[in-house]
């Protein structure tokens, strides 16, 4: 099972009762796990057959077991008195690090499996960082450690001028005062991350620019060219569903390895093979209008096609 | 020619010497995707990793497979929605893949099965760690704004679910254990069995 709940969401009593049944079963099933597990560890310690090595290694197993057991025991018995669960509902009793899905969609199944996040240029589709958390934590706790990770990849870099991020865009579930006031103290405007459901304007008046570099305290670190460019970016913000979507295409809509190093291993080996694909879109110039004009304001070169490029391995 | 050495007997053998790079032209898709990666500073940076946390207990027995090699491999996987085992055998037969991987010549033997196996591949990914990777996508991000070609000026941000897939069962692997559970069996049965001869 990979999914759970019914196909409409909508009827709240419907769901809590289907839980409710679920995890009476449960329970009915794995009371006499407890006492099972404790008398087959007896036997194990008696049992001289066996190596030192296999010892071990059933030792573990079992323990894993009751641990595994024990958990879903103490979230059961929450569920069925109608007590909410402190944490993400566990799925796997095997793999922690998997927790439900919810994406604010009120007519599916939830899904269950891990939430990537990433960090991308909205001209071109170039990702900078990915970032794969333990279970299912709220949107605005991935920004920060994107933000060090392409501050990290910026330190690296020997460029004159040096590099920094001016602008960051998001959606709506990255509106958070601490956030924004995070970022702001990092030189980062926050104009693309929306207050409310009503679109960003795309070119603010010069009254307005004033008003966004005041309220971020960023008067003296951004200039409102840069506010510009960082209202455009935003506007466009829902270029990265096309990024998304380049990936899920590469197969990172289901997490084929196992466990959370695994994920983290399958998500970065298809950033990497995303980006060399985007380089090779930017070297060819197949990029669409809007894209080419942001890069011209950025001032961002394409590799000369005429130039010999031999073998570079 | 470093990495044809590294390889195994069978890219060193007898046979025509065939150059890679006059059968896959420059606007070959995969020639240009593979062209954009910072090979060495990669190769050079999973290398130090493997050293650090699997450092060689000695020096003697066949030289591994390069590195250069398997991390292509990887991100060809990946590039190619391919599982290992198809990606292995296409690196027998596709010289682009072959280009990918940085093998630059090879000797033809048509008795060869394959290049890599996919357990060499499986084991290599069972190696890389969190960090590696997060190292691996700086240095591409890095060379990127190096070249000029991307600046993080002004970035977006966002999330996706991705759903938890079950476990491959691929043949290779299936066959792997079945030959290593028979000849452990194998083993016991010869060490148990009476011995014939002296009466």
């Amino acid at each position: 099972m990979r999914r759970f709940g019914r196909q409409c969401r909508g009827q709240g009593h419907v769901f809590v009762k289907l839980v409710r049944e679920t995890e009476t079963q449960l329970l009915t099933l794995g009371q006499h796990v407890g006492s099972l597990a404790l008398s087959a560890q007896l036997v194990l310690q008696n049992a001289a057959r066996f190596s030192t090595r296999q010892h071990t290694r059933l030792a573990t197993q079992l323990t894993a077991a009751i641990e595994a057991h024990q958990l879903i025991e103490h979230q059961s018995r929450r569920l069925t008195h109608g007590k909410t669960l402190s944490a993400c509902k566990i799925v796997n009793p095997y793999d922690r690090t998997i927790a439900p899905i919810c994406k604010g969609k009120s007519n599916c199944p939830t899904q269950f499996g891990r939430k990537p996040g990433i960090i991308a240029e909205p001209a071109s589709g170039f990702i900078f960082a990915a970032h794969l958390p333990v279970g299912n934590p709220g949107d605005n706790s991935y920004v920060l450690p994107l933000v060090d990770k392409v501050q990290q990849a910026i330190t690296q870099v020997t460029h004159r001028p040096p590099l920094a991020l001016h602008s960051l865009a998001g959606d709506l579930a990255f509106n958070d005062t601490a956030l924004r006031e995070a970022l702001h103290a990092r030189g980062i405007l926050t104009v693309g991350i929306p207050h409310t459901v009503e679109p960003i304007t795309s070119s603010p008046t010069q009254e307005e620019v004033g008003r966004i570099l005041r309220d971020a305290g960023l008067h003296r670190q951004r200039t409102p060219y840069q506010v510009h460019l960082a209202c455009a970016c935003g506007y466009s913000r829902p270029v990265i569903e096309s990024i998304i979507a380049s990936l899920l295409c590469r197969g990172v809509d289901r997490v084929r390895y196992k466990g959370h190093r695994g994920a983290i291993l399958q998500m970065g080996m298809t950033v990497m093979a995303h980006n060399a694909a985007t380089l090779v879109r930017i070297e060819q110039h197949r990029l669409s209008k809007r894209a080419q004009k942001l890069r011209r304001l950025l001032c961002l070169r394409s590799r000369n096609s005429h130039q010999y490029n031999g073998s570079k391995n | 020619m470093r990495i044809v050495r590294h390889l195994q007997h069978w890219l060193t053998g007898r046979g025509p010497r065939l150059q890679v790079v006059d059968f896959v032209p420059e606007t070959h898709p995969l020639r240009q995707w593979a062209d954009t990666f910072p090979w060495a500073a990669l190769v050079a940076a999973v290398d130090r990793s493997f050293a650090q946390r699997f450092p060689l207990k000695t020096a003697r027995g066949r030289a591994p497979v390069a590195t250069r090699v398997l991390l292509a491999l990887e991100l060809l996987k990946h590039e190619l929605s391919c599982s290992d085992e198809q990606i292995c055998s296409r690196l027998r037969t596709d010289l682009a893949v072959m280009y990918a991987c940085g093998i630059t010549e090879i000797h033809v033997d048509r008795t060869q099965g394959h290049f890599v196996l996919p357990e060499v591949l499986a084991q290599f990914r069972s190696r890389i760690d969190e960090r590696l990777m997060e190292e691996l996508i700086t240095m591409q991000a890095a060379a990127a704004m190096e070249a000029g070609l991307v600046s993080p000026a002004h970035l977006v941000v966002d999330t996706f679910p991705s759903e938890q897939g079950s476990q491959r069962v691929n043949d290779a692997a299936t066959l792997y254990k079945a030959k290593k559970k028979f000849s452990r069996s194998s083993r016991t049965f010869s060490t148990r069995a009476p011995r014939k001869g002296k009466s």
